[in-house]
């Protein structure tokens, strides 16, 4: 029972790793929390629901291009409704509440196209897992596991070795200054939409695969990313996986004795505990402190 | 004629909900985004001592807006030491702790089944049947909650409200105790919130979680925007406004598979209208900084 509440607990915190680190991504550069970063998680499901099941295509190639379709949804929310707000130069509060304005929008609207009951990706009948460790872990949980890894040791070396990378963390630490030396702000920004929402989408197709889908997923999802990323030490990325993981490993050791109904209320409760007493994460740096 | 005088109930206990939240996030200048489980707290209270003990929904209400204001110091406190996003997202969770204790703990609450069969209010002796009298009963709480807060935001401790919301360093410097004042208006909205949920519960007769979830809570700081951030009369047109609008949406012959989602993306789209184009709503006099 132990080993098979820790497996789990590192499934879903690689699910969590993949949104939270979408989710910093995009942080480090805009500077306020996405709440519409949910809603691409979800998108990115039904995407993958779409091109498998209605249109018949290869799990693979939809796989991709539900990846590219999760991608193109947030460059286009961030150019339909936090583009205009950027040139007003608004506060952190309105974005948040107008990314919670476009999240509530496109899950009714998803909600409106396929309706609310759940969906499921899966065809062919259940198979029965493999023993490892006194635990159970299916094919798909593997896939999950592998994909998830190869995507976040990409996107690290994309961020640390590539000259687009340097820039996003330049941005990230100096808007200005990175202005300065002839950084385009706005083309960084579009390109940590990319790779936020890519991310987003990948989680998304790849939980599509192993439990149903339905419309209101994406909400504990957002929610469970920015609990990781800020009890990691919001904006780093080591940190939002690290944090991840721990929420993934104490949301299921949490309900070893109780029902898995109060998984949500102990992901907040951890939040709230290291709001109080160490608001700026694991792996955060003490200057985040003076915002909080 | 009966739906009117219910659409009618139903906006006036949004009018109560959203002057309480108005008091934290229009006077104060505090983002909270759980205030559904404020009345959540005082509904339950209301309606499970009212089934289980038997009591009067009179002492039912008073001791649902007491536990309601006693939550508001318990979720006050750790939020109140929290600023802007961070506060924001503190409540959001609180606002989820309360929802999944109502939807788990089945023992107390029957869980995701609800309560049904909660009693009405009665007057001396007389059983509050008809809708009229019930649109009274509310109206005359409407009319006490407009009073008060009209004179808490017009009395000095509004003034120091409106200072903290202002510069908060500023009040602090001048040898105000901003925390203690955030925590009492937490208490106060709390208060009210909890007013409104006891009249929902008795009004209603049933009640079960998915009343009181975050997008609730959403609703109701959509309705203190659009009417107006730190503006009494703005919150009345707000909730009026709101409520009755996507009722409109019924005559239009939707069925309520379409019209329930097609309410959601009205607000949400509403929300990024107001974000973008008036982020202090039709007649407030505050924006979020």
């Amino acid at each position: 029972m132990l080993q098979q509440l820790i497996l789990n607990g590192i499934i879903a915190g690689s699910i969590y790793a993949l949104i939270a680190i979408g989710f910093s991504v995009i942080y480090r550069t805009v500077k306020f929390f996405n709440l519409a970063h949910g809603i691409v998680y979800t998108a990115g499901a039904y995407f993958a629901y779409t091109l498998t099941i209605s249109l018949h295509l290869n799990i693979i190639l939809s796989f991709f291009l539900s990846i590219i379709f999760a991608a193109l949804l947030g460059i286009a929310i961030d150019r339909c409704f936090y583009y205009p707000l950027r040139k007003k130069s608004a506060s952190n509060m309105i974005f948040l509440l107008a990314s919670f304005g476009v999240f509530i929008f496109l899950q009714n609207l998803i909600q409106l196209i396929y309706g609310a009951q759940i969906l499921t990706i899966r065809t062919g009948p259940v198979k029965e897992g493999h023993h490892l460790c006194g635990a159970v872990i299916t094919d798909i949980q593997i896939l999950i596991l592998v994909v998830s890894s190869l995507l976040l040791v990409i996107l690290w070396l994309f961020i640390q070795k590539s000259k687009l990378g340097k820039a996003m963390r330049a941005v990230s630490d100096d808007p200005i200054a990175a202005n300065v030396v002839g950084i385009n702000p706005e083309r960084i920004i579009m390109t940590s939409f990319v790779i936020g929402s890519a991310l987003a989408g990948a989680a998304g197709i790849l939980i599509s695969y192993e439990t149903n889908i339905e419309p209101t997923m994406g909400f504990s999802a957002i929610l469970k990313g920015i609990i990781a990323s800020i009890i990691g030490g919001i904006g780093s990325i080591p940190g939002a996986v690290l944090g991840a993981f721990f929420l993934g490993l104490a949301e299921n050791l949490g309900i070893w004795k109780i029902s898995a109904g109060w998984k949500d209320c102990i992901a907040f409760a951890i939040l709230i505990i290291f709001l109080l007493i160490r608001p700026w994460g694991f792996l955060g740096t003490k200057t985040e402190k003076e915002k909080i | 004629m009966e739906y009117i005088l219910h659409i009618l109930v139903i906006a006036c206990i949004y009018i109560i909900l959203t002057l309480s939240l108005n008091l934290i996030v229009g006077y104060t200048g505090l983002p909270a985004l759980g205030h559904a489980a404020f009345s959540c707290i005082g509904a339950y209270t209301s309606s499970l001592l009212a089934l289980n003990a038997g009591l009067s929904p009179w002492i039912g209400l008073f001791t649902g807006d007491c536990v309601a204001a006693i939550s508001g110091i318990v979720i006050g406190y750790p939020a109140v030491r929290l600023k802007g996003d961070y506060l924001a997202l503190a409540t959001f969770g609180l606002g989820v702790i309360v929802y999944s204790i109502a939807k788990n703990w089945v023992s107390l609450t029957r869980g995701p089944m609800g309560l049904p069969g909660i009693p009405g209010f009665s007057v001396a002796g007389f059983q509050l049947s008809g809708i009229w009298s019930y649109l009274l009963l509310v109206l005359v709480f409407v009319a006490i909650t407009i009073f008060i807060i009209n004179r808490i935001v017009n009395s000095p401790f509004g003034r120091i409200l409106r200072s903290i919301r202002e510069d908060e360093i500023a009040s602090e410097s001048l040898g105000k105790d901003t925390t203690r004042y955030k925590l009492l208006v937490f208490i106060i909205g709390a208060f009210f919130a909890g007013i409104a949920g006891s009249l929902y519960s008795h009004y209603i007769t049933f009640i079960d979680p998915s009343s009181f979830t975050l997008i609730e809570s959403i609703t109701i700081l959509l309705m203190v925007i659009f009417g107006g951030m730190g503006r009494i009369s703005g919150s009345i047109v707000g909730a009026i406004i709101l409520v009755v609008f996507p009722e409109l949406l019924r005559f239009l012959g939707m069925p309520s598979s379409i019209a329930a989602p097609m309410r959601q993306m009205i607000y949400g789209l509403l929300l990024i209208f107001l974000m973008i184009k008036r982020p202090q709503g039709i007649m407030g006099v505050y924006r979020f900084k």
